[in-house]
């Protein structure tokens, strides 16, 4: 997955970073999403060019929108029946995922079988979800001085990160702070990316 | 809330980029001052369009039959409508303009900035009148931020920067900056701004 493509299904996302569990909601409804609808897109585009009546254009673009809008109004519904409150937190985000696995699968070149294309997907997924952790633990320890999980048995589903529970670093919990901290993990995508290219051409060159 | 407190809370106070975070693009950045106007008036209109009818289908149709659940689907496909329908419209009346925004069809009817202005407009119960006013507000500081972002942008290009931060991270960093700087648009400034 390219540094532009990962930056581009955060975008979106990056909103539901405040916490750590608002990004693991985020994060879950992603991969579902992805992994489900690119296997129902290719099946379908699959069977569609075996008949020679493959749709074009628009007609596919609306297809993929379909697909993937009931796949998460599907992920919205069962997200209200486990836990209301998540639902009610993510607000107007988990709506977005259906154009956002859109916008990413759409900039993917087609797999050669069905279990390619649902392997890829499911990378992407895990690639967003874990930068997505990665932000929102910056930010929600920095931010807030805690760590917001599940609560489970006698744990309350908080961890308090030493003294910055009293003296937290707030800009980081507004929205500046999550695109401050997008542009610099991209920043760093940017300059692995490059070292990568500079060393695989430094490799290549004859000796 | 008055009408011109509508249109300042959805430009300013809460900006569809800045405040949601919507609509930030690495592949769609705007080249010029041009494209970026362009881009903002075509978005304006696909805005404003889309939070009126989504907010009739809202409170004629999904409501009252309780059709709550298709929500997400009949918005998305009504976003690609509109955008569909703009692109036509745009492509024969102002195809100067359409080609200088830069913008496809694929990105218009997939605009999270778009789809999320219809679900804020939805969600918090707005009348048509009021969607009406929330998609122009949303469109105007989408055009505000993004031909802003594009200058700065522009003149950042000609200056030394690290050369990890430059071009989209530098454009994440500057758009972090700007909503900084637009925390002084608040509901105090609006009251003062208002003489309220």
């Amino acid at each position: 997955m390219s540094t532009g493509l990962l930056l581009l299904s955060l975008c979106p996302a990056i909103a539901m970073t405040d916490t750590v569990i608002h990004s693991l909601w985020m994060s879950a409804g992603v991969i579902l999403v992805s992994l489900l609808s690119t296997i129902a897109r290719d099946v379908l585009d699959r069977s569609s060019a075996s008949t020679a009546t493959s749709p074009k254009g628009a007609v596919r673009l609306l297809r993929a929108l379909l697909i993937s809008s009931v796949l998460t109004a599907a992920f919205e519904a069962g997200l209200l029946a486990v836990s209301p409150t998540a639902s009610a937190s993510m607000g107007i985000y988990s709506p977005l995922i259906a154009v956002n696995v859109l916008v990413i699968a759409d900039r993917q070149p087609a797999a050669r079988s069905l279990a390619r294309s649902a392997s890829g997907a499911l990378g992407r997924g895990l690639a967003v979800s874990a930068s997505l952790l990665v932000v929102a633990i910056f930010r929600e320890a920095l931010g807030a001085g805690t760590i917001t999980l599940f609560p489970a048995g006698a744990f309350r589903g908080t961890i308090i990160v030493g003294p910055l529970v009293d003296q937290p670093v707030r800009a980081l919990g507004l929205a500046g702070g999550a695109l401050l901290c997008l542009g610099y993990l991209a920043g760093a995508l940017q300059a692995i990316a490059t070292r990568r290219a500079s060393a695989a051409s430094e490799g290549e060159k004859p000796r | 809330m008055s009408w011109e407190a509508t249109l300042l809370t959805f430009a300013l106070i809460d900006n569809v980029i800045l405040s949601r975070l919507l609509g930030v693009d690495p592949y769609g950045m705007p080249g010029s001052l041009r494209s970026a106007a362009a881009a903002g008036g075509l978005f304006t209109i696909l805005m404003a369009a889309s939070a009126v009818a989504g907010s009739v289908l809202e409170t004629q149709v999904l409501a009252p039959f309780g059709l709550e659940a298709l929500r997400t689907p009949a918005f998305v496909l009504l976003v690609a409508a509109f955008a569909a329908a703009l692109h036509g419209l745009a492509a024969r009346r102002a195809p100067a303009m359409l080609e200088e925004a830069g913008v496809s069809l694929g990105r218009t009817a997939t605009s999270t900035a778009v789809l999320g202005v219809v679900l804020i407009a939805s969600r918090g119960g707005l009348d048509a009148g009021r969607a009406l006013l929330a998609g122009l507000g949303a469109g105007a500081g989408f055009f505000l931020v993004t031909s802003m972002m594009t200058a700065i942008r522009l003149r950042l290009e000609v200056e030394p920067v690290p050369r990890a931060l430059r071009g989209f991270p530098l454009q994440l960093v500057t758009a972090a900056l700007m909503a900084y700087a637009f925390l002084a648009f608040d509901r105090g400034f609006l009251a003062r701004f208002l003489g309220r």
